[in-house]
Protein backbone atom coordinates (compact mmCIF):
# COMPACT_ATOMS: atom_id res chain seq x y z
CA UNK A 1 0.00 0.00 0.00
CA UNK A 2 1.24 3.60 -0.84
CA UNK A 3 1.40 5.98 1.94
CA UNK A 4 -0.30 9.21 1.14
CA UNK A 5 1.69 12.30 0.81
CA UNK A 6 1.49 14.78 3.45
CA UNK A 7 -0.17 17.50 0.78
CA UNK A 8 -2.96 15.18 0.65
CA UNK A 9 -3.18 15.24 4.65
CA UNK A 10 -3.25 18.34 5.95
CA UNK A 11 -2.13 21.81 4.13
CA UNK A 12 -0.49 25.30 4.95
CA UNK A 13 -3.26 26.63 6.94
CA UNK A 14 -3.38 23.93 9.36
CA UNK A 15 0.00 23.95 10.43
CA UNK A 16 0.22 27.60 10.32
CA UNK A 17 -2.33 27.45 12.52
CA UNK A 18 -0.68 24.73 14.92
CA UNK A 19 2.58 26.94 14.52
CA UNK A 20 0.48 30.28 15.82
CA UNK A 21 -1.03 28.15 18.52
CA UNK A 22 2.42 27.03 19.82
CA UNK A 23 3.98 30.12 19.77
CA UNK A 24 1.29 32.53 21.39
CA UNK A 25 1.24 30.06 24.43
CA UNK A 26 4.82 29.41 24.54
CA UNK A 27 7.14 32.54 23.11
CA UNK A 28 4.56 34.87 24.47
CA UNK A 29 0.84 35.99 24.44
CA UNK A 30 1.59 38.77 21.59
CA UNK A 31 3.59 37.20 19.24
CA UNK A 32 2.97 36.66 16.13
CA UNK A 33 3.98 34.47 13.03
CA UNK A 34 3.51 36.39 9.74
CA UNK A 35 2.67 34.23 7.13
CA UNK A 36 4.75 35.84 4.62
CA UNK A 37 8.05 34.70 3.14
CA UNK A 38 11.88 36.28 4.05
CA UNK A 39 14.97 34.68 2.92
CA UNK A 40 17.28 32.93 5.35
CA UNK A 41 20.27 33.95 6.39
CA UNK A 42 23.64 31.66 5.64
CA UNK A 43 23.85 30.59 9.05
CA UNK A 44 20.69 28.71 9.77
CA UNK A 45 20.01 26.56 12.85
CA UNK A 46 17.19 23.41 12.18
CA UNK A 47 15.23 21.09 15.31
CA UNK A 48 13.39 18.68 13.67
CA UNK A 49 10.92 15.58 15.40
CA UNK A 50 10.38 12.54 13.35
CA UNK A 51 6.99 11.02 12.72
CA UNK A 52 6.18 7.22 11.89
CA UNK A 53 3.15 5.65 11.10
CA UNK A 54 0.77 5.46 8.03
CA UNK A 55 2.40 8.75 6.92
CA UNK A 56 6.36 8.62 7.71
CA UNK A 57 8.39 12.12 8.05
CA UNK A 58 9.67 14.86 10.07
CA UNK A 59 8.30 18.15 11.12
CA UNK A 60 11.30 20.69 10.81
CA UNK A 61 11.77 24.08 11.94
CA UNK A 62 14.63 26.50 10.68
CA UNK A 63 15.60 29.66 11.60
CA UNK A 64 18.82 31.75 11.59
CA UNK A 65 21.05 31.44 14.56
CA UNK A 66 20.30 34.87 16.20
CA UNK A 67 16.32 34.48 15.78
CA UNK A 68 16.77 31.12 17.94
CA UNK A 69 18.72 32.76 20.62
CA UNK A 70 15.73 35.11 20.34
CA UNK A 71 13.45 32.51 20.56
CA UNK A 72 14.95 30.71 23.04
CA UNK A 73 15.12 34.21 25.63
CA UNK A 74 11.15 34.67 24.86
CA UNK A 75 10.47 30.86 25.22
CA UNK A 76 11.89 30.71 28.86
CA UNK A 77 11.18 34.73 29.62
CA UNK A 78 12.89 35.71 33.44
CA UNK A 79 14.21 32.05 33.57
CA UNK A 80 16.88 32.61 31.23
CA UNK A 81 20.39 32.46 31.60
CA UNK A 82 22.71 35.88 31.21
CA UNK A 83 24.39 33.84 28.66
CA UNK A 84 22.76 31.36 26.47
CA UNK A 85 25.11 28.68 25.45
CA UNK A 86 24.28 26.13 22.80
CA UNK A 87 22.49 23.66 24.87
CA UNK A 88 20.02 26.37 25.55
CA UNK A 89 19.28 27.30 22.55
CA UNK A 90 19.04 23.54 20.92
CA UNK A 91 16.70 22.92 23.79
CA UNK A 92 14.33 25.51 23.08
CA UNK A 93 14.53 25.18 19.38
CA UNK A 94 14.02 21.63 19.92
CA UNK A 95 11.03 21.80 22.19
CA UNK A 96 9.76 24.45 19.92
CA UNK A 97 9.59 21.48 17.29
CA UNK A 98 8.38 19.21 19.17
CA UNK A 99 5.35 21.07 20.30
CA UNK A 100 4.48 21.79 16.36
CA UNK A 101 5.28 18.67 15.11
CA UNK A 102 3.27 16.96 18.27
CA UNK A 103 0.25 18.84 17.34
CA UNK A 104 0.88 18.02 13.54
CA UNK A 105 1.08 14.35 14.25
CA UNK A 106 -2.20 14.61 16.23
CA UNK A 107 -3.87 15.40 13.17
CA UNK A 108 -2.35 12.96 10.75
CA UNK A 109 -4.02 9.41 10.70
CA UNK A 110 -2.76 7.17 13.64
CA UNK A 111 -1.77 5.55 15.15
CA UNK A 112 2.01 7.30 14.99
CA UNK A 113 4.74 7.79 17.24
CA UNK A 114 6.48 10.79 17.63
CA UNK A 115 10.70 10.82 18.02
CA UNK A 116 12.83 12.62 20.35
CA UNK A 117 13.60 16.10 19.00
CA UNK A 118 17.17 16.96 17.21
CA UNK A 119 18.52 19.42 16.18
CA UNK A 120 21.61 20.48 13.56
CA UNK A 121 21.69 20.27 9.88
CA UNK A 122 18.04 19.47 8.75
CA UNK A 123 17.19 16.26 7.10
CA UNK A 124 16.40 17.14 3.56
CA UNK A 125 12.87 17.23 1.69
CA UNK A 126 12.17 14.17 -0.97
CA UNK A 127 9.82 15.50 -3.32
CA UNK A 128 7.61 18.54 -3.06
CA UNK A 129 4.33 17.01 -3.59
CA UNK A 130 5.21 15.30 0.31
CA UNK A 131 6.42 17.95 1.75
CA UNK A 132 3.90 21.29 3.26
CA UNK A 133 6.44 24.15 4.16
CA UNK A 134 5.09 27.26 5.81
CA UNK A 135 7.26 30.32 5.45
CA UNK A 136 6.72 33.16 8.23
CA UNK A 137 8.44 36.14 9.81
CA UNK A 138 8.46 36.95 13.61
CA UNK A 139 9.73 39.76 15.18
CA UNK A 140 10.44 40.71 11.15
CA UNK A 141 13.10 37.54 11.17
CA UNK A 142 12.35 34.56 8.64
CA UNK A 143 11.84 30.94 10.18
CA UNK A 144 10.45 27.96 7.98
CA UNK A 145 8.01 25.16 9.44
CA UNK A 146 8.09 22.17 6.59
CA UNK A 147 6.53 19.05 7.03
CA UNK A 148 8.46 16.85 4.95
CA UNK A 149 8.38 13.23 4.07
CA UNK A 150 11.53 11.01 4.99
CA UNK A 151 13.54 9.68 2.60
CA UNK A 152 13.01 6.22 2.52
CA UNK A 153 16.69 4.74 3.87
CA UNK A 154 16.99 7.59 6.58
CA UNK A 155 13.97 5.86 8.55
CA UNK A 156 15.10 2.89 10.75
CA UNK A 157 13.17 -0.76 9.80
CA UNK A 158 12.71 -0.79 13.07
CA UNK A 159 12.43 2.79 14.74
CA UNK A 160 12.82 3.04 18.93
CA UNK A 161 13.12 6.53 21.14
CA UNK A 162 16.61 4.77 21.44
CA UNK A 163 15.76 3.28 25.08
CA UNK A 164 14.01 -0.05 23.67
CA UNK A 165 10.88 1.60 23.10
CA UNK A 166 9.68 1.24 20.03
CA UNK A 167 7.85 4.13 18.03
CA UNK B 1 2.61 21.56 48.31
CA UNK B 2 5.46 19.82 46.20
CA UNK B 3 5.71 19.18 42.55
CA UNK B 4 8.35 16.90 40.57
CA UNK B 5 8.61 18.22 36.69
CA UNK B 6 9.74 15.64 34.40
CA UNK B 7 10.63 16.13 30.94
CA UNK B 8 14.23 16.19 28.83
CA UNK B 9 13.80 19.71 27.75
CA UNK B 10 15.63 22.33 29.97
CA UNK B 11 13.43 24.92 28.61
CA UNK B 12 10.06 23.21 29.06
CA UNK B 13 11.02 22.16 32.90
CA UNK B 14 11.78 26.16 33.71
CA UNK B 15 8.17 27.11 32.33
CA UNK B 16 6.44 24.17 34.13
CA UNK B 17 8.36 24.92 37.18
CA UNK B 18 8.03 28.35 37.35
CA UNK B 19 4.41 27.91 36.59
CA UNK B 20 4.00 25.88 39.54
CA UNK B 21 6.36 27.75 42.10
CA UNK B 22 3.54 30.51 41.09
CA UNK B 23 1.13 28.48 42.67
CA UNK B 24 3.03 28.01 45.59
CA UNK B 25 4.48 24.48 44.98
CA UNK B 26 7.97 23.68 45.95
CA UNK B 27 9.62 21.96 42.64
CA UNK B 28 12.36 19.70 41.80
CA UNK B 29 12.76 18.53 38.22
CA UNK B 30 13.89 15.34 36.14
CA UNK B 31 15.16 14.56 32.99
CA UNK B 32 13.67 11.68 32.28
CA UNK B 33 11.50 9.09 34.09
CA UNK B 34 14.33 7.21 35.96
CA UNK B 35 16.15 10.57 36.80
CA UNK B 36 12.66 11.24 38.39
CA UNK B 37 11.88 7.40 39.92
CA UNK B 38 15.54 8.05 42.10
CA UNK B 39 13.72 11.47 43.28
CA UNK B 40 11.16 9.25 44.59
CA UNK B 41 12.93 6.46 46.00
CA UNK B 42 15.37 9.16 47.68
CA UNK B 43 12.40 10.08 49.74
CA UNK B 44 11.43 13.05 48.38
CA UNK B 45 7.83 12.30 47.66
CA UNK B 46 5.60 15.37 45.62
CA UNK B 47 2.22 15.49 45.69
CA UNK B 48 1.91 15.79 41.90
CA UNK B 49 4.52 14.80 38.78
CA UNK B 50 4.12 16.60 35.70
CA UNK B 51 5.25 13.99 33.23
CA UNK B 52 6.33 14.65 29.34
CA UNK B 53 5.70 11.48 27.21
CA UNK B 54 8.51 11.43 25.06
CA UNK B 55 11.77 11.38 26.86
CA UNK B 56 15.18 9.44 26.68
CA UNK B 57 16.09 6.75 29.29
CA UNK B 58 12.61 6.01 30.48
CA UNK B 59 9.44 7.53 28.81
CA UNK B 60 6.31 9.07 30.70
CA UNK B 61 4.13 6.32 30.37
CA UNK B 62 7.27 3.61 31.56
CA UNK B 63 7.23 6.12 35.06
CA UNK B 64 3.35 6.38 35.27
CA UNK B 65 3.58 2.23 35.04
CA UNK B 66 5.97 1.98 37.65
CA UNK B 67 4.75 4.75 40.12
CA UNK B 68 1.53 2.98 39.60
CA UNK B 69 3.23 -0.66 40.46
CA UNK B 70 4.75 0.72 44.10
CA UNK B 71 1.74 1.43 46.63
CA UNK B 72 3.89 3.51 48.93
CA UNK B 73 3.13 6.05 45.78
CA UNK B 74 -0.54 6.07 45.84
CA UNK B 75 -0.83 9.15 47.03
CA UNK B 76 0.87 10.92 44.17
CA UNK B 77 -0.85 12.91 41.59
CA UNK B 78 0.13 11.66 38.24
CA UNK B 79 -0.11 14.83 35.37
CA UNK B 80 0.59 13.93 31.82
CA UNK B 81 2.18 17.18 30.32
CA UNK B 82 2.67 16.46 26.68
CA UNK B 83 2.68 17.13 22.89
CA UNK B 84 1.06 13.77 22.14
CA UNK B 85 -1.97 14.91 21.46
CA UNK B 86 -3.67 11.51 20.05
CA UNK B 87 -6.64 10.52 21.50
CA UNK B 88 -5.59 7.06 21.86
CA UNK B 89 -2.56 8.11 23.06
CA UNK B 90 -3.88 10.05 26.29
CA UNK B 91 -5.93 6.88 26.71
CA UNK B 92 -3.69 4.90 27.55
CA UNK B 93 -2.00 7.42 30.10
CA UNK B 94 -5.27 7.72 31.70
CA UNK B 95 -5.21 3.79 31.89
CA UNK B 96 -1.91 3.17 33.07
CA UNK B 97 -2.62 5.56 36.12
CA UNK B 98 -2.32 9.21 35.12
CA UNK B 99 -4.86 11.79 36.62
CA UNK B 100 -4.63 14.16 33.88
CA UNK B 101 -3.62 15.34 30.55
CA UNK B 102 -2.47 18.66 29.54
CA UNK B 103 -1.65 18.96 25.99
CA UNK B 104 0.91 21.18 24.48
CA UNK B 105 1.27 23.99 23.96
CA UNK B 106 -0.32 25.20 27.41
CA UNK B 107 -1.33 28.48 29.09
CA UNK B 108 -0.16 29.02 32.95
CA UNK B 109 -4.19 29.23 32.89
CA UNK B 110 -4.90 25.65 32.04
CA UNK B 111 -2.26 24.30 34.18
CA UNK B 112 -3.72 26.05 36.99
CA UNK B 113 -7.38 25.10 36.20
CA UNK B 114 -6.19 21.21 36.19
CA UNK B 115 -4.53 21.25 39.47
CA UNK B 116 -7.56 23.16 40.68
CA UNK B 117 -9.51 19.82 39.41
CA UNK B 118 -7.03 17.67 41.25
CA UNK B 119 -7.65 19.57 44.09
CA UNK B 120 -4.16 20.56 44.61
CA UNK B 121 -4.35 24.06 44.09
CA UNK B 122 -3.58 25.66 47.32
CA UNK B 123 -6.76 27.64 49.08
CA UNK B 124 -5.42 31.42 48.64
CA UNK B 125 -4.62 30.90 44.88
CA UNK B 126 -7.95 29.06 44.20
CA UNK B 127 -9.55 32.19 45.59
Amino acid sequence: MTSPAITELLDEAIVQEIADQAWTALVGEDEVLVPLPGELPADTLSAWVAVVGPWTGSVVLTCGRETAEQLTRALLREHAPAVLDDEDVADALGELANVVGGNVKAVLPGPSALGLPEVGVAPRAVASADTCRVDALWRGQPLTISVQGAVLDAVNADPSYGNGVPL
Amino acid sequence: MRALVIDDSRAMRRIVSGTLEGFGFETRQAGHGQEALDVLHEGWVPELCTIDWNMPVMDGLQFVSAVRSNPGWRAVTLMMVTSEGEHGQIVRALAAGAHEYVIKPFTADAIRDKIALLGLLPQEMAL
